[in-house]
C-alpha cells in the first residue's frame, strides 16, 4: 500500500497496463458514476480492493513510459478513466486511492510539455484538481456565505455530525429477534459498515468505526460485512487507523486473522529478544517497572513468567551461545540466577527438594542481610531483583507447593518462606513475619486434615481453617490466596482417594465462602498439568466445586 | 490598529499575487504554509470585528483603497469586500489553483497525505495536504449520506441550523437590542433570495431544537411577525409536522401559524355548481384540502393546540352567524372535517 514512485527496472512486459483492461475499469467506473442506488454503493465497496491495485499497476505503468504523448497513445482511455474516478466519492474518501489516483494525475503532466496535446493534458489535471477542491453545492454556501462560514469547516462540521448521529443509531440494539426476511435495526448497522469501508483511513470515522466494532451481537443477520472487517483489519495493521483499546478487542473478536496476527507478534518477541541481549534488558525494564506499580497483579505475574520461560528455551536452543546468560539478567544476584532459571524437567523429580531448600535459604540469606543493612544501599535492590527474577520463573513456587502436600511438619520452612517470600517479598511492618507464622499454622491444620485417616476431622479445624481463609482486616491480604494454594495442593497431590479429597476441599471452601477462587485456582492446574497423570483428578475436583462447568 | 489594518491590506495583495500573479512560480512549501498562516489571521480578524460598526468601517475603507490599486496592477482582478475576509483561506486556495503559473511541485504539497487536522479543522496548521483533506471530508460526506438514516432532519440542515443559531447567538452578544440582530436576519433573507424555502426549512429547525426561553427564539419570533410574506412561505413548504411542532413549542409560532391559516381560509369561496370550497385566486392559492391537512395535523399535535384551535373556529363561526349549513361558513365546514378526521384515528 505504500506508493512507490516508480519501479527501478521498468518492465514493461509485467507492468503493461492493457487497453482491455483499461475498457473494462472504465466500463465499471461509468455504471458506477452514473447510477446512484444501494445496490451501486455496495458494489463499490466490494471492488475497492481490486481497483487500488489496478490502480496501483496503472500508476507504475504511467510512470515508466517516457511521455505523457506516449502514455496517450498506448492507453488512449486513460483521460476518460481517470476523469470519471475522480468523481466517485467512495474513491476519493479512501487515503490509499486517492493517493494513487493523484499520481496517476501527476503522471500525466509534462513539465515541459512538447506538443499541444501535452499541454492540454497539463491544464486538464489542473482542472480536474482545481474543481475536486473548490467545486461547491450551491444552496448550502450561499447561506454559510452569509453566515461568514468557510467551506472547509462547514463540510467538517457536516462531516462529524453525520458521523455522530450514525454512532448514536448504531448504539441501539435490536429489542425484535431478528427475521432473516423483515427488515430491521440491524440492516441500516449493516449498511453502515459498508459505508465505512471507505472510511476506515479517515481519522474522523475511527469513533464510528469503533463503536460498530463493539456493537453487541444480538442478531442473527450477520450485523457487519466482511469486507468491511476486512478492511479495518488492513487499515489498522498498517497504522492507517488508530482505534481504542475496547475496539481492538472487537475487531479481534471479529477477525480471526486479526487476532492471530497480535499473537503472533506476541509470541515472537521472545525469539526476537533472544537474538539480541539489549532488547530483552529495554523488555525486561518495563517488566520491572510494571512491576513496581502493579505488585500485586496476577495477570502481570503470569505474563512475565511465561516470556520469561519462553525466551530461557530460545536461549537453550541456540546452538552457541555468544553472550552468557549473566548478560541478560544483570542485577539478578549470581548466586540464585541459574538455579531459578533452570527448569524443573531439568532435574530429576527427587532432587527438587533439595534444589528449593537451598533456593530458599540463598534467598533468605539475602533478605536478611539486606534488612540487617536497614534496606539497600544504592539504586539496586537485590532482594528486589531477586523476587523479580522469582516472578519470572514462578515454576519453582509451583513445585514447593506441590512438595508441600507431602511434607512433614520438620521439613516444611523452606518451602513455606519462599512461597510467603513470593506474595510479599517486603516485610513492612514485620507482615512477612506475621504471614509466616499464619501459613505454617494453616498448613499445619491441613496437613492434619488430610492426613488423619479413619477418624472423622474435628469440627473446630474446619473452622479454624475458614476463618484462616476469610480475609480479616489485621492479616496482609495475600494470606488466604497461600492457603488456598495450600488447600488445592494438598486436595491433589495428598494419597487420600479422591472422595476424601473432595470432602475435605468442599467442606473447607465452602465455609469460607471461596468456591469461585478455589474452582480458579484448580482450573489454573488444569492447564499446567494438562500432560499429567493426576489432570482427571484435578478435573474431577473442579467438577465437584462447580458442577455445572 | 494601524498595524491590523496594514495587515489585512497585505493580506489581500497576497490574495491578487495568488491568484493573478507569475510570482508564485517561485513559491515553495515555506511560502505556501506563510500564505495561508496571513488567511488565518485575517479570519479571525472577520470574527473578532464582524459586529464592530467602527472597527469594520476602518476596515472597509482599506480594503476600498486596496481593491482600487489592486485592479490598476491586475485587470482581471475581482473585489474583496469585508464578508470575503472570512473565508480568506477557501480565496487564497481558488486562487492559487487556478492561476495557471503555479509550479506543480507546490501544487503536490497541496494534494500530498494530510497530516492530522487540528481539532477546529477550520485553519490548518501547515499547508501540505490541505486539498486532500477537503476533498476527504467531501467525499466522505457524500459516501455517508448515502445511508438510510431513521431520523427526521439531514446532517447538512441541522449543521446549517446549527451555524445560523451561533451566529445570531454572536450578534446578540454584541447588541443589547433587537435592532443588530433584525438586521442580520434581514441580510440573511435577502442573501438568499433565489432559495427563499432553503432559509424557511433553516429558520424552521432552528426553532424545533432550541427551547421557547432561548432570546434567540424570541427575537426569531418577532422578526417573523413583521415578515408575513416570509411567514407564509413557510407554512406553504414547511412539512406539517415540523409546523405542529413550533406551534407547540412557541405560542408566538401557534398564533402567527393560525393568523396565516385563517387568511388562507378566507381566501376561499364556495363553488354551488361543483359543491366545493374552491381559492378565489390561482397565485399562492392554498385548497380546502391542503387547509385541512394543516388543521388536522395541528389538532392531532396536541391537545392544548385542539382545543385552542377550536376556540378560535368556534368563535369565528358564531361571528358568521352560527349556521350548520354546508357551504355558508368556511369555519363551520373545517371544523366538521376537522372532527371527522379526528374521531377517525
Amino acid at each position: 500500500m505504500s506508493d512507490t514512485v516508480s519501479l527501478q527496472t521498468p518492465d514493461l512486459s509485467e507492468a503493461a497496463v492493457t487497453v482491455q483492461e483499461l475498457q473494462r475499469w472504465l466500463d465499471t467506473v461509468k455504471t458506477w458514476d452514473q447510477t446512484d442506488n444501494m445496490e451501486t454503493h455496495k458494489d463499490i465497496c466490494r471492488h475497492l480492493r481490486t481497483l487500488r491495485d489496478f490502480l496501483h499497476k496503472l500508476q507504475a505503468y504511467i510512470n515508466c513510459v517516457k511521455n505523457t504523448t506516449e502514455v496517450m497513445r498506448k492507453l488512449p482511455l486513460l483521460g476518460q478513466f481517470l476523469g470519471r474516478a475522480c468523481w466517485v466519492p467512495h474513491i476519493t474518501a479512501d487515503a490509499t486511492s486517492r493517493a494513487l489516483l493523484f499520481h496517476c494525475l501527476w503522471g500525466m503532466y509534462s513539465e515541459e510539455p512538447e506538443n499541444a496535446l501535452e499541454a492540454k493534458a497539463n491544464q486538464w489535471v489542473r482542472k480536474i484538481l482545481c474543481q475536486l477542491t473548490t467545486d461547491e453545492e450551491d444552496t448550502a454556501q450561499t447561506l454559510m456565505k452569509h453566515l461568514g462560514v468557510p467551506p472547509a469547516e462547514y463540510h467538517l462540521r457536516v462531516l462529524r455530525k453525520t458521523l455522530a448521529r450514525l454512532e448514536e443509531h448504531a448504539e441501539k440494539t435490536c429489542t425484535i429477534t431478528c427475521d432473516l426476511n423483515r427488515s430491521c435495526p440491524c440492516d441500516d448497522v449493516q449498511a453502515t459498515s459498508e459505508a465505512c469501508i471507505p472510511l476506515v483511513t479517515c481519522p474522523e470515522a475511527a469513533s464510528l468505526i469503533g463503536a460498530l466494532l463493539q456493537r453487541p451481537f444480538t442478531s442473527v443477520k450477520a450485523p457487519l460485512s466482511e469486507d468491511f472487517i476486512h478492511a479495518v483489519d488492513c487499515a489498522y495493521s498498517c497504522k492507517l487507523l488508530l482505534l481504542e483499546e475496547p475496539a481492538v478487542i472487537s475487531l479481534w473478536w471479529h477477525s480471526v486473522s486479526s487476532l492471530e496476527e497480535a499473537t503472533l507478534t506476541l509470541m515472537e518477541q521472545p525469539k526476537a529478544c533472544a537474538q539480541h541481549c539489549s532488547m530483552f534488558l529495554v523488555v525486561n525494564d518495563i517488566f520491572r517497572c510494571a512491576l513496581k506499580q502493579m505488585e500485586g497483579n496476577y495477570s502481570l505475574k503470569h505474563l512475565i513468567k511465561t516470556f520469561t520461560s519462553c525466551l530461557y528455551r530460545e536461549l537453550s536452543m541456540q546452538e552457541q551461545r555468544s553472550v552468557p546468560l549473566k548478560a541478560y539478567f544483570p542485577q539478578a544476584p549470581a548466586c540464585v540466577l541459574l538455579p531459578l532459571l533452570t527448569q524443573p524437567s531439568e532435574m530429576p523429580e527427587e532432587a527438587w527438594r533439595n534444589h528449593l531448600n537451598w533456593l530458599s535459604g540463598s534467598l533468605r540469606r539475602l533478605v536478611e542481610e539486606e534488612e540487617d543493612r536497614d534496606g539497600a544501599n544504592g539504586a539496586v535492590s537485590l532482594v528486589f531483583e531477586a523476587w523479580f527474577l522469582l516472578i519470572g520463573c514462578s515454576h519453582w513456587v509451583d513445585v514447593a507447593l506441590q512438595l508441600l502436600a507431602s511434607s512433614k511438619p520438620t521439613d516444611c520452612d523452606p518451602l513455606l518462606w519462599l512461597l510467603t517470600f513470593y506474595h510479599h517479598p517486603t516485610n513492612r511492618g514485620h507482615h512477612r513475619d506475621q504471614l509466616l507464622v499464619v501459613v505454617r499454622e494453616a498448613w499445619l491444620h491441613v496437613h492434619c486434615l488430610f492426613t488423619a485417616v479413619g477418624a472423622p476431622p474435628p469440627g473446630d479445624r474446619y473452622h479454624i481453617l475458614a476463618a484462616l481463609l476469610s480475609p480479616q482486616p489485621q492479616l496482609p491480604s495475600p494470606a488466604p490466596l497461600s492457603i488456598l494454594q495450600l488447600l488445592v495442593s494438598f486436595a491433589v497431590f495428598s494419597p487420600l482417594p479422591l472422595s476424601g479429597s473432595t470432602e475435605i476441599l468442599l467442606t473447607v471452601v465452602e465455609r469460607s465462602g471461596l468456591t469461585d477462587e478455589a474452582a480458579c485456582v484448580l482450573s489454573s492446574l488444569e492447564i499446567r498439568l494438562s500432560a499429567h497423570g493426576l489432570l482427571p483428578r484435578i478435573t474431577a475436583l473442579r467438577q465437584a466445586l462447580a458442577p455445572n462447568t | 490598529m494601524e498595524a491590523m489594518v496594514k495587515n489585512v491590506s497585505s493580506t489581500v495583495e497576497l490574495l491578487a499575487v495568488a491568484t493573478h500573479s507569475d510570482a508564485v512560480t517561485r513559491w515553495d512549501e515555506e511560502t505556501l504554509s506563510r500564505a495561508f498562516h496571513w488567511t488565518i489571521y485575517c479570519e479571525h480578524i472577520h470574527a473578532r470585528f464582524h459586529y464592530n460598526p467602527v472597527i469594520r468601517k476602518l476596515l472597509e475603507r482599506q480594503l476600498e483603497m486596496t481593491n482600487e490599486s489592486l485592479s490598476i496592477v491586475f485587470p482581471n482582478y475581482t473585489a474583496l469586500c469585508f464578508t470575503d475576509l472570512s473565508r480568506c483561506q477557501n480565496l487564497l486556495l481558488d486562487g492559487l489553483l487556478r492561476n495557471t503559473h503555479l509550479p506543480i511541485s507546490v501544487m503536490k504539497i497541496l494534494f500530498d497525505k494530510p497530516k492530522h487536522l487540528s481539532n477546529n479543522g477550520s485553519s490548518f496548521e501547515d499547508a501540505k495536504g490541505i486539498c486532500s483533506s477537503i476533498i476527504e471530508t467531501k467525499s466522505a460526506c457524500k459516501v455517508l449520506g448515502n445511508v438510510n438514516r431513521p431520523s427526521a432532519l439531514c446532517p447538512d440542515a441541522e449543521v446549517q441550523a446549527e451555524l445560523f443559531m451561533e451566529k445570531l447567538d454572536l450578534v446578540l452578544k454584541q447588541n443589547s437590542d433587537n435592532y443588530g440582530a433584525n438586521q442580520f436576519l434581514d441580510s440573511v433573507l435577502r442573501g438568499c433570495d433565489k432559495d427563499e424555502e432553503h432559509f424557511c426549512a433553516i429558520i424552521g429547525s432552528s426553532l424545533q431544537t432550541e427551547s421557547t426561553m432561548d432570546p434567540k427564539c424570541m427575537v426569531i419570533l418577532d422578526w417573523l411577525k413583521q415578515k408575513h410574506n416570509f411567514l407564509e412561505g413557510m407554512c406553504h413548504s414547511l412539512p406539517l409536522s415540523l409546523l405542529a411542532d413550533m406551534a407547540e413549542k412557541h405560542l408566538g409560532f401557534r398564533d402567527m401559524y393560525s393568523d396565516v391559516l385563517k387568511k388562507w381560509a378566507k381566501e376561499i369561496e364556495y363553488d354551488i355548481n361543483n359543491r366545493e370550497w374552491t381559492p378565489v385566486s390561482k397565485n399562492h392559492s392554498v385548497s380546502f384540502q391542503n387547509l385541512t391537512q394543516h388543521f388536522v395535523s395541528l389538532c392531532k399535535a396536541s391537545i392544548s393546540l385542539r382545543n385552542f384551535l377550536e376556540t378560535e373556529l368556534q368563535a369565528l363561526k358564531f361571528s358568521e352567524g352560527d349556521f350548520d349549513v354546508r357551504g355558508l361558513s368556511i369555519w363551520e365546514d373545517l371544523l366538521k372535517y376537522i372532527f371527522k378526521e379526528m374521531a377517525r384515528s
